[in-house]
């Protein structure tokens, strides 16, 4: 906090700050369409999220300041009233240098059913059931861009825990957890973590070589007090390959992680891949439609630990070429191994001019007793979220 | 290779000039034109605009978007280009990185803002619509000599009192929306005034019309004003360009994955 507090004394004295801004506010409805047995659950739950963000580029442009706080209110899951620093950082760039010193977000990766490759930031579980919301990761970032590939190193100090959503979320986990995580680093959440990732493109070939050494994002849990489970993060190291091949309308994705552990019996592999493939202008120019496939793999085997481990995952993709942009990808994860099914809709189309109207539905339909997301079968759950940008 | 096809082009005008015009075929003749009309607007090397897009439906409903772009001319290659979209507000920061290659496919990629995300794309849907106006991918690409065959077929008067060239231009690249464009090029400075475009069944289907052009820095032309109209469905779209910069120091590094995500 005393450190924000230097950066805006800092930023404040700075001659003729000229600030960029944006504003997005969201008002959000989550309906429970399930029927769950626990009637403890909240069934629904509207709220309300806002992200602002502040620019500033001097030096000619060559740095930039950034700051994005963001906050959510929920009316019912008060574990889901929450705030975050998604981005405060300094950037400079230097020539084929740039420099990042702050609190940022990074993704990496290929695949759409897996992010398997991206591990940087916390994902934010109080955020989208995807897992895509993610949390600012305090980082030291230094990348040099190639002709045609980029090298970037991270040192990133300060770890960040993952939050739980209230036991009378529909989506939590199904035990209670008690926050007060356990580390297997004896420096706790101070490790230094580091990453390394080379990536870049050789013509229709996209790549991405990465390395992560410190705390996992993902906790292990284990028996606490009063039946609650803690969370326990272990120290890892993590190699990823991120592939895409671009041809004409196929696009042929690959990710696979080998992650290591200080008990070697625990090392795992796992991978996730397939294409996507557009057919342009359907219906006169109207919509594009995609087809995708992507196979889900995992060395551990375990369908009650893992959720993805011998999953295959079909969608359909529609881009409509309206004034509103309206997208909408409707899927399907099959679980090979137990024939659980899921199915997930994600729609957003531009409404009253520059406001986006959102769409998500997730069903369960079948989940077979023993699979990861048993708990999750009468969970099914339908979001409406209307965002206005300022 | 940019000084042996200048000396070249070069020589073939000055060819074109002396031997007797009888000679040349049409298909020639347009190809000079073109040719000439490339040479005119080659040595740019860089450029900034800002442009502002006005949709307007059949009944005449309007809506805007904007965009800064950003433009590498690449010698011996189709150039390089950066968009960021700052208009309407849920794409704002959304940005666009394109390598074209002529009548190779363009290499493209995708920045999402939201989960900071770069995805490369396919660049076959040249013949869709830009941002849902009535511009196609392939209408604001590149220009490239090689993307068309070309053939004189009358030089008249067009425009605002120009003297012009009238060329049929017909795409060589793959899927393009197009059979052929008919382009009327001013004989005094080689611009585009108006382009006609046929669709895959050749009826017509788009004018665009380049309006209140002004000389920058280098002696290059630019239209402040787009408009395209499409006679088929009654949609328009006008494109204002504002600020065109041609003395910006841009190079190779501003055009990369990197600059893609900090751009906005």
């Amino acid at each position: 906090m005393r450190r924000v507090a230097a950066l805006v004394a800092l930023l404040a004295s700075a001659p003729a700050l000229a600030l960029d801004t944006g504003l997005t506010v969201e008002l959000e409805a989550r309906h429970t369409i399930g029927d769950p047995d626990d009637p403890s659950k909240i069934d629904s739950d509207p709220g309300i999220g806002v992200e602002a963000e502040f620019r500033h580029r001097f030096n000619d442009g060559d740095s930039q300041f950034n700051f994005t706080p963001f906050g959510r209110w929920s009316s019912r899951d008060e574990a889901r009233r929450h705030a975050d620093i998604r981005e405060l950082y300094l950037l400079h760039v230097e020539n084929e240098w740039e420099f990042l010193a702050g609190a940022s977000r990074v993704f990496w990766g290929k695949a759409e059913s897996n992010h398997l490759v991206d591990i940087v930031n916390q994902t934010d579980a109080l955020e989208g059931f995807d897992g895509e919301d993610k949390l600012g990761q305090p980082m030291l970032r230094v990348s040099r861009s190639f002709d045609s590939s980029t090298a970037t190193l991270f040192v990133l100090p300060g770890f960040r825990e993952r939050e739980f959503l209230d036991q009378e979320d529909p989506l939590a986990l199904p035990f209670p957890v008690d926050n007060d995580p356990l580390y297997e680093s004896s420096d706790g959440n101070d490790h230094v973590d580091a990453a390394l990732r080379f990536s870049g493109y050789r013509g229709f070939l996209d790549y991405g070589l990465s390395w992560f050494h410190g705390t996992s994002r993902d906790p292990d849990y284990v028996p606490g007090a009063n039946g609650e489970m803690r969370p326990f993060y272990p120290l890892i190291d993590q190699f990823g390959i991120d592939l895409q091949l671009t041809m004409e309308a196929w696009l042929w994705k690959l990710e696979t992680i080998r992650r290591t552990f200080d008990e070697e019996d625990r090392d795992y592999t796992a991978a996730v891949g397939g294409f996507e493939y557009t057919i342009f202008g359907l219906a006169d120019g109207a919509f594009d439609l995609g087809l995708l496939a992507e196979y889900n793999y995992d060395s551990r085997d375990d369908r009650g630990q893992v959720a993805l481990q011998d999953d295959l995952f079909l969608a359909t993709r529609f881009g409509f070429t309206d004034i509103a942009s309206s997208e909408l990808l409707a899927g399907v994860f099959y679980d090979l191994e137990d024939d659980s099914r899921s199915f997930r809709v994600e729609g957003n189309r531009r409404v009253f001019g520059d406001a986006r109207l959102s769409l998500e539905l997730q069903l369960f339909t079948n989940v077979a007793p023993g699979n990861i997301a048993y708990h999750l079968r009468d969970s099914d759950f339908i979001r409406l979220a209307l965002e206005w940008f300022f | 290779m940019l000084k042996q096809t200048s000396m070249l082009t070069a020589l073939l005008l000055t060819l074109g000039a002396i031997s007797p015009s009888h000679a040349q075929t049409p298909e020639e003749r347009g190809l000079e034109i073109a040719t000439a009309a490339k040479q005119r607007d080659s040595g740019w090397e860089h450029m900034t605009a800002d442009m502002e897009m006005i949709l307007r439906n059949r009944a005449g409903k309007e809506s805007t978007r904007k965009i800064t772009n950003r433009q590498l001319e690449v010698q011996g290659d189709g150039d390089k280009s950066l968009s960021l979209f700052l208009e309407p507000g849920d794409v704002a920061g959304t940005a666009m990185l394109t390598f074209s290659h002529g009548l190779d496919p363009d290499d493209q990629w995708l920045y999402l803002p939201s989960i900071k995300r770069v995805k490369r794309i396919s660049s076959k849907n040249k013949s869709g619509p830009f941002m849902g106006s009535e511009f196609a991918f392939e209408d604001l690409g590149s220009r490239e000599i090689e993307k068309f065959t070309y053939k004189l077929v009358g030089e008249e008067a067009c425009g605002d009192g120009y003297e012009c060239y009238v060329l049929e231009q017909y795409p060589q690249y793959e899927d393009s929306g197009y059979t052929k464009q008919v382009a009327w090029i001013d004989k005094e400075h080689y611009r585009n005034i108006k382009v006609d475009y046929y669709d895959r069944k050749d009826s017509l289907l788009k004018t665009l019309e380049f309006m209140d052009y002004q000389e920058y820095a280098g002696g290059y032309w630019r239209a402040d004003r787009f408009e395209m109209t499409n006679h088929q469905t009654g949609k328009s779209t006008t494109l204002n360009w504002h600020d065109y910069d041609f003395e910006t120091d841009l190079d190779e590094g501003d055009f990369n994955e990197n600059a893609l995500k900090r751009l906005f």
